[in-house]
């Protein structure tokens, strides 16, 4: 979040234009009387004004705006110094991700080419897409015959989509830790 | 295949293609024979927990949130806290010590005389720590270990006398699938009490050695790698492997025979 180059800029909106923005405020401005302080409130939070007769773009500040932010922010030339280190470590990372992947997709290709030359028909076999939703014959019969959890666990793995166990990392570990006691 | 090149190259007539043919097999022992196909899994625990972020980042952090701070939109405080309740003025006091924290100790907005304490009363509001146990004792069959890290599973074979660290393996049936292959592979080598899914048909990577069955040096066993995840369970040593452990990438350049780590070190994550 970047503050203005300058506090007093203004960013007016053409006070003729009929944009769709209207809509959204036409209930702002209604003064009603207050039989449900309840509903004004919500009112108030639901539509916030957009009519642009103060000094801030976004909305009403707080009232020591300027005192906080000469708190905030040391200088303008350290702020951009930041910006620009922020930046920087941005590109870092990023090269860094980008190398590992192209390493790991120049050993898959590695891979394929090897398969390629051993073994048409497994290549073959490997390169083939599969769609998710279609079941071969012979997987129709073999979950006829199967029941329970080994039919369950038939049914949960589709070929070609992530499983549902597969979790994103959080900031703190799941409080029981790793589930070592897992039947199939 | 010279064998196969001599026989196009005989004549047409019948006697002939059998006379090549006959001589085709008498080569055969000294063609290059086709490599055996082994598949190997490399089995990954993704990351449970989100990276550490550095000094630098946490500091840049908390930089851009003391000016959202100051920046923001009106937050509407009358909608989320009645007027005078106890909870708005639990919530008042939590925010003096943020905005105290965020601007400085002399950064006074308003003065307020409230002096009750509240107590909270949350119960489970402690979350588990994200150095667990198993970073102290550092037991590398502990898969809580390094919640931030890939862990990827090494296994110890011990048979024909060599005894090094290396990617569970086995061979290809004639017929069956890679990633077929892979999958009954890996519950022979590592028993079934995890729940694992191989990402898909292709390998990531292959390591090409000599067969340890022959001595032919023409022999070569190709190993395919394929991506495995664990999601629950834990390995199993059986008469195939004797131990087994979950390690960083790191860890496995220090355990693991230089070549191999050199073929198979660019399938693994780093983070």
């Amino acid at each position: 979040m970047r503050p203005p180059q300058s506090i007093t800029a203004v960013l007016r909106t053409p006070s003729s234009s009929k944009s769709t923005s209207r809509i959204f405020t036409r209930n702002a401005g209604r003064k009603v009387v207050a039989s449900d302080p309840q509903n004004e409130i919500l009112r108030r939070s639901l539509y916030p004004s957009n009519i642009r007769n103060k000094e801030t773009p976004t909305g009403t500040w707080r009232p020591d705006v300027m005192k906080a932010l000469r708190r905030a922010i040391p200088s303008k030339q350290a702020h951009e110094t930041i910006e620009r280190a922020w930046l920087l470590h941005e590109r870092h990372m990023r090269w860094k991700r980008n190398e590992e992947a192209e390493r790991k997709f120049e050993s898959m290709r590695r891979a394929m080419a090897e398969l390629e030359k051993v073994d048409p028909i497994l290549f073959k076999e490997a390169n083939r897409v599969e769609d998710p939703r279609k079941r071969t014959p012979a997987e129709v019969e073999l979950s006829k015959s199967l029941r329970g959890a080994p039919k369950k666990a038939m049914e949960s793995r589709l070929p070609g989509l992530f499983p549902r166990e597969m979790r994103l990392p959080t900031d703190t570990p799941p409080r029981e830790g790793w589930v070592y006691n897992w039947r199939p | 295949m010279s064998a196969s090149v001599f026989v196009k190259r005989c004549q047409v007539g019948r006697h002939e293609q059998r006379l090549g043919q006959n001589f085709a097999r008498s080569l055969a022992t000294h063609a290059p024979q086709k490599p055996r196909l082994a598949v190997a899994v490399v089995l990954n625990r993704a990351p449970i927990i989100a990276k550490t972020p550095t000094k630098f980042e946490r500091a840049f952090y908390k930089y851009q949130a003391r000016i959202q701070r100051a920046l923001h939109n009106p937050f509407p405080y009358d909608f989320y806290f009645k007027p005078g309740s106890i909870l708005e003025q639990q919530f008042n006091k939590e925010e003096r010590i943020r905005e105290r924290k965020a601007f400085g100790k002399d950064f006074v907005t308003e003065e307020s005389s409230s002096s009750i304490e509240v107590e909270r009363t949350d119960e489970d509001e402690v979350p588990a720590p994200r150095r667990t146990s198993a970073d102290e004792t550092k037991d590398v069959k502990d898969l809580n270990r390094q919640g931030s890290r890939n862990l990827y599973l090494l296994v110890r074979d011990s048979t024909n006398g060599k005894d090094e660290w290396r990617f569970p393996k086995g061979n290809v049936e004639s017929g069956e699938l890679l990633h077929e292959a892979a999958r009954k592979q890996l519950t022979v080598q590592c028993g079934d009490n995890m729940n694992t899914w191989i990402v898909g048909r292709r390998p990531i990577g292959f390591f090409e050695e000599q067969s340890g069955i022959s001595t032919d040096p023409l022999l070569t066993e190709k190993t395919f790698f394929l991506k495995g995840h664990i999601f629950a369970g834990q390995a199993q040593t059986q008469d195939s492997i004797s131990d087994f452990a979950w390690l960083t990438k790191q860890e496995i350049e220090s355990r693991v025979p230089k070549d191999y780590w050199l073929g198979t070190k660019d399938m693994l994550s780093d983070l």
